[in-house]
């Protein structure tokens, strides 16, 4: 019997103890966005839909943490796909959501709490890809709705401060990830040799 | 007579997880320079801030490379000197923050690295310390800087719940991985036990062969 994991059960594990920092970033993204869908909405049909989609993002992470909560925890693809699709959201809410858009849009900064809760529970090169993915969509979305703005150097200085510091956040968050996985090891090598 | 064990003693003795975790805090602080320095010379101010600016990003790069000297050498992290280093990074961003015109500045984004940073490395209670510190005071420069309009009081609303929601979920993952490796040490402990007492035979290791007579 090993009390220490294999590599491939290693994985395993941290998709099923690490999902609860996912779910928990998620709540804290959709508090943000009730806050600003409340308190920014100018007529009725605004706050009702942003209302809906908020309902829909809820009832979502509702089930996820139901399932945590009962020790059935989703699978990896699930959980992979719904963080893409977190991404997918914010970069939607960036470009078209109401108020302004693009690069004067703030609400950028939900893309933080994502990248980081990602990074601490898939491995480095998904990890890796998914910080590249976001970093290109910010882009893109910043690029796409305020183009004439971005070739100015104050703007283009903020895009790249942004894009830097969220590549820092995916980049220390999967470094704090390896930092772990190198604890882990050592333990189980200090259990082999003990036995 | 025994004497009195100051109140928060233990938050100043050595930890592992400290340890650890100054490696991410010196990273982080590595990007703060380098990006601090490349954006202070982007746009640069007038010579007198500039100077100002360059000097504090120089006593910054002093002082990580003291921190990452003592990590490449093994020595025992301090935490008194850990905590100091990580109250100056906050008080140097929001200082920046202050000195590009406080809620209008988009500096505030240096905050979610630095909170993840110590929030990695801390006890939860100091972690509660120095982000409920800096979300204070970053909301009371932002009040006196702007953000008192209602239009701009949602953006600092959900920048400071973003600050914390890094703060939480960073802490959260700190306490998921110190219960596994406390319970899978437990657990090690309890069979190391029992094979000594010799009721179970030790586990095989790749390509042992099974030699324990069983004994009971």
């Amino acid at each position: 019997m090993n009390t220490y994991p294999n590599r491939k059960q290693e994985a395993v594990e941290d998709i099923f103890f690490g999902q609860v920092v996912i779910i928990w970033a998620r709540w804290f993204v959709i508090a943000a966005g009730i806050i600003y869908a409340l308190w920014i909405s100018t007529n009725t049909a605004q706050l009702s839909v942003a209302i809906l989609l908020l309902g829909a993002i809820v009832s979502i992470n509702f089930f996820v943490h139901g399932r945590y909560l009962m020790e059935k925890p989703i699978n990896r693809s699930l959980l992979l796909g719904l963080s893409f699709i977190d991404t997918l959201m914010v970069s939607v809410i960036v470009f078209a959501g109401p108020g302004q858009h693009g690069i004067d849009n703030y609400l950028f900064i939900f893309y933080y709490p994502l990248l980081l809760a990602f990074a601490f529970v898939f491995p480095q090169t998904l990890t890796a890809i998914y910080t590249v993915i976001t970093l290109l969509a910010y882009l893109a979305v910043c690029v796409v709705a305020t183009p004439q703005l971005i070739t100015a150097g104050p703007v283009l200085e903020t895009l790249i401060m942004r894009l830097i510091t969220m590549a820092a956040v995916g980049g220390l968050g999967t470094y704090y990830w390896r930092i772990q996985r190198e604890r882990w090891h050592a333990l189980e090598e200090t259990f082999q040799s003990a036995t | 007579m025994k004497k009195p064990k100051p109140p928060f003693g233990k938050y100043f003795r050595e930890s592992s997880e400290l340890a650890y975790g100054q490696s991410v805090i010196v990273a982080a602080r590595w990007i703060l320079v380098v990006t601090g320095l490349f954006l202070i010379l982007w746009n640069p101010d007038p010579l007198n801030n500039l100077r100002i600016q360059v000097m504090t990003i120089i006593m910054l790069a002093l002082m990580n490379f003291y921190l990452q000297t003592q990590i490449l050498m093994g020595q025992k992290a301090l935490a008194p000197v850990v905590y100091a280093a990580s109250i100056v990074d906050f008080v140097v961003i929001t200082l920046l923050i202050w000195l590009n015109g406080g809620f209008a500045s988009n500096t505030y984004v240096f905050y979610f690295p630095a909170i993840l940073a110590i929030s990695v490395a801390f006890e939860t209670a100091v972690t509660i310390g120095f982000v409920g510190s800096a979300a204070s005071l970053y909301f009371l420069l932002c009040l006196g800087t702007g953000a008192v309009m209602a239009d701009n009081f949602p953006a600092l609303l959900s920048r400071i719940l973003m600050m914390v929601a890094i703060a939480f979920c960073s802490n959260l993952y700190w306490h998921i991985e110190r219960n596994r490796r406390s319970t899978a040490q437990k657990a090690h402990e309890r069979l190391l036990a029992e094979i000594r007492r010799g009721h179970i035979h030790a586990p095989k290791t790749n390509g042992q062969e099974d030699d324990n007579e069983h004994v009971s």
